[in-house]
């Protein structure tokens, strides 16, 4: 093989394209022959036509610092990932259970509490959840779902198989970059789409719209759908803006709107105001509703929940869904789905020690160097341990950390997640990726064909977060059948 | 459409006509200077004279030099009137309206933006100056041709007509406010002799010296042109025409009874200047209260459509 194979060495992890530098497992056979027929500099124009896409498309996202707020382009690797469909048929169904068993859950919290009656979960967990919104008890959104829009962490361990890491069921952001990256990919390597049977994405915005438009309170006539977003400073606005153009519907932040007297909502438009029947929104429960949730919200809407109480408009995700996006709930997701759809889980969880369990927490203090510790409730990778990767001094630091409040901590073994061809200056080298795909749910259930993969661009690191030094990859998800 | 989506997009609109403009006017003041006999003084101040931005200027600078002068119109991130300033403001409109235009639009701004940002240093000189300059130009053409080649006419489309020209007719009325007083100046009299030339670059500014001859079918003289670029009602650039737009698209726009009353006194204005009995002197008085009038129209459409109270 060509030198930008060279030393590829995928050790101690399942590299996703490679058996070993010399032998590409079955999926990747085509791309490999492919990479291995372009000439030598070649690969670097690719990525250089690439960065050049990236800037001119202003395919950004935002970094906070002391120096202010800066747009950064999307870190992107042109080398793509790529899943077998028939592995993936059994993933997307494993996807669909799941969030219908944890929609289930999420109405039964917000009415009966079966399942903590039923001694499945104490309701102690519920109690003490930030995200529980005691607001919303006996409400009952359309069709009984509360999450609409998931994003489920995938990771794939050293055993090959696929593993849910968690569940982003408040505002999971990503999707259009995934979108972005196809696009990118196609303008940089055309050839590769002829002879590859890649599943298309592309039709996830008319997805999403068709999802919000079965979820809204009336149905005669056209419905209006709106996104509305926290604003310009947000980190994840592009998204907003591009989902926003891409269904044909109005961006609005919390200004535009106004809840008149008759409980309905309305935007601010140059012909006066115009009702408004299913908001996308990607602003946090906390922020919706300065009369309901925080008083100093300015991003919100005052009178939206009142608004929502009355049927008379839909929010997606709905209120209080949250309540099911904690990390110690996760745990007991596979026991949601035998009790709800009297199911076996097709997707497993990855092993999880409740520190607010007493057994758990003496494992926990225990093994601390070998496990990554995770706050309940953190999103974006922040305030994490990764014991193998932790100095003592940081250990012994997050050991009273998890003594003062085991509620909000728990642990899970360090997975050696699964690896992919990253390009590294001149070649290839391993990086450890994980996958995020998105799972719309109304009247029916849509799972997008891949994901978002995200890859931890420093060498040997586990974290793929964007907020931390990580990229992502095109995501192919290709038949084989026929090969 | 939004109250906020309108309000963003005619200064998306304005934002590009003026980064057009200062494009335009700084191309045509260094093709005059190129055009006049070494012996002829005439310097870069007028530039800042007309766009009144002396103070901003002097502060910065001690000598108003083609360096200088150019530098602060063209590549003056801290200045908010510079062609560099304009055009990131355009683009931070564009930004926060993205789900209203063709993606293409965004695209175009942005890869302007970023050429621009790159080579504000070679403005200095004039033949990198050239370059830039035409660069821009191509690109707010390209802008323009996308939209009306790939958007619906609608009232989006129209808010950003409306932005445009009101610009447009400001900075017209500007540049015959540079013809004005480079003339009108009491050490120009080695100036009048070349006013001709000077007449013909200020139809250069707008793109309308082949137009001008068309219409004309007569030589370049100071009031035909005036009468030209201020009264005809065919030329893009003419105030007239651009009034002429600005009534079209308030017409169609929604709730708009307010505004015509305002158009017709702004025509009326417009239609009395007699360019063959004014001074330069009254000339630049009378453009003045030109500018002020656009300036009273723009804060009717603000009224209008964009400030609305919590109350409605």
């Amino acid at each position: 093989m060509k030198s930008i194979w060279k030393n590829y060495r995928p050790e101690n992890a399942y590299d996703e394209l490679m058996y070993s530098e010399f032998q590409s497992r079955p999926v990747s056979h085509s791309l490999c022959q492919y990479l291995n027929s372009l000439r030598k500099g070649d690969i670097d124009k690719r990525k250089i036509a690439a960065e050049l896409a990236i800037m001119e498309m202003g395919i950004t996202f935002t970094v906070y610092s002391d120096e202010g707020n800066i747009d950064r382009a999307w870190p992107f690797d042109i080398i793509p990932r790529i899943i077998d469909a028939r592995e993936w048929r059994i993933i997307e169904k494993g996807l669909k259970q799941r969030l219908t068993a944890l929609n289930c859950f999420i109405s039964d919290v917000y009415s009966e509490q079966a399942f903590i009656k039923d001694g499945n979960m104490p309701g102690e967990i519920i109690n003490s959840s930030k995200n529980f919104r005691k607001e919303c008890i006996g409400m009952k959104p359309r069709y009984n779902v509360w999450a609409n829009i998931c994003g489920t962490d995938l990771v794939r361990d050293k055993d090959g198989i696929m593993y849910v890491l968690e569940d982003n069921l408040r505002v999971p952001s990503g999707v259009s970059y995934m979108l972005e990256n196809r696009v990118i990919t196609k303008r940089v390597f055309p050839e590769l789409f002829q002879g590859i049977d890649i599943q298309p994405i592309d039709d996830y915005p008319t997805q999403l719209h068709d999802m919000l438009s079965s979820i809204a309170p009336h149905q005669n006539g056209q419905v209006t759908c709106v996104v509305l977003t926290p604003g310009i400073y947000n980190s994840a606005y592009f998204e907003h803006a591009y989902l926003a153009q891409q269904m044909g519907a109005q961006l609005v932040e919390g200004k535009d709107l106004v809840v008149n007297d008759d409980n309905c909502v309305y935007m601010r438009t140059i012909e006066g105001l115009e009702k408004v029947d299913v908001i996308y929104r990607r602003i946090d429960d906390d922020f919706l509703d300065p009369e309901v949730f925080r008083k100093d919200s300015t991003l919100g809407v005052p009178g939206l929940m009142r608004a929502w109480k009355a049927g008379n408009v839909a929010l997606a995700n709905a209120p209080g869904a949250g309540v099911a996006d904690d990390k110690v709930v996760y745990a007991y997701v596979p026991e949601m789905i035998r009790y709800y759809l009297n199911e076996e889980p097709i997707l497993p969880n990855v092993p999880t020690y409740l520190c607010s369990n007493k057994d758990d927490l003496d494992y926990v203090l225990e093994h601390l160097a070998e496990l990554v510790v995770k706050p309940a409730n953190e999103s974006g990778g922040y305030g994490m341990l990764v014991g193998p990767h932790a100095t003592s001094k940081e250990i012994e630091n997050f050991r009273q950390i998890i003594q003062k409040d085991p509620r909000n901590y728990i642990a899970q073994p360090t997975l050696a997640i699964s690896t992919a061809p990253t390009l590294c200056k001149d070649r290839l080298e391993p990086r450890h990726i994980d996958l995020r795909p998105f799972i719309l749910q109304g009247e029916n259930t849509f799972v997008t064909a891949g994901g978002l993969t995200r890859v931890a661009l420093r060498k040997g690191s586990l974290v793929v977060n964007s907020s931390q030094g990580g990229g992502s990859k095109d995501t192919w998800i290709i038949n084989m059948e026929g090969n | 459409m939004l109250s906020r989506s309108a309000e963003r997009l005619y200064w998306l609109a304005r934002y590009l006509e003026r980064t057009e403009n200062i494009a335009r006017l700084v191309n045509v003041h260094m093709n005059l200077l190129l055009d006049l006999p070494k012996g002829v003084e005439m310097g870069w101040r007028q530039l800042i004279l007309i766009n009144a931005s002396k103070e901003e200027f002097y502060e910065k600078n001690n000598v108003a030099n083609e360096r200088n002068i150019t530098r602060f119109l063209l590549a003056d991130a801290s200045y908010p009137g510079s062609l560099f300033s304009s055009l990131s403001a355009a683009r931070e409109n564009i930004r926060t309206s993205r789900e209203l235009l063709p993606d293409e639009a965004w695209e175009q701004v942005n890869e302007m933006y970023l050429f621009a940002k790159n080579n504000l240093e070679t403005v200095a000189d004039r033949r990198h100056r050239v370059i830039f300059l035409n660069e821009i130009l191509k690109g707010c053409q390209r802008f323009t041709g996308l939209l009306s080649g790939y958007m619906s006419h609608n009232h989006p489309y129209r808010f950003i007509l409306l932005g445009r020209n009101i610009e447009r007719a400001d900075m017209t009325s500007r540049i015959l406010d540079l013809a004005s007083l480079l003339l009108s100046e009491s050490r120009s009299d080695e100036m009048r002799q070349y006013e001709t030339i000077l007449w013909m670059n200020v139809l250069k500014a707008l793109n309308a010296l082949l137009m001008y001859r068309q219409q004309m079918r007569s030589r370049v003289k100071g009031d035909d042109v005036l009468n030209f670029l201020l009264l005809d009602t065919s030329l893009p650039r003419s105030v007239g025409c651009c009034i002429a737009e600005i009534s079209n698209c308030i017409s169609r726009l929604p709730n708009s009874d307010k505004l015509p009353l305002k158009l017709v006194e702004l025509q009326t204005y417009v239609q009395a200047i007699d360019t063959r009995q004014t001074t330069q002197k009254q000339l630049r008085g009378i453009l003045d209260g030109l500018q002020n009038k656009l300036g009273e129209l723009h804060g009717q459409i603000a009224d209008n459509w964009f400030l609305r109270s919590p109350e409605e």
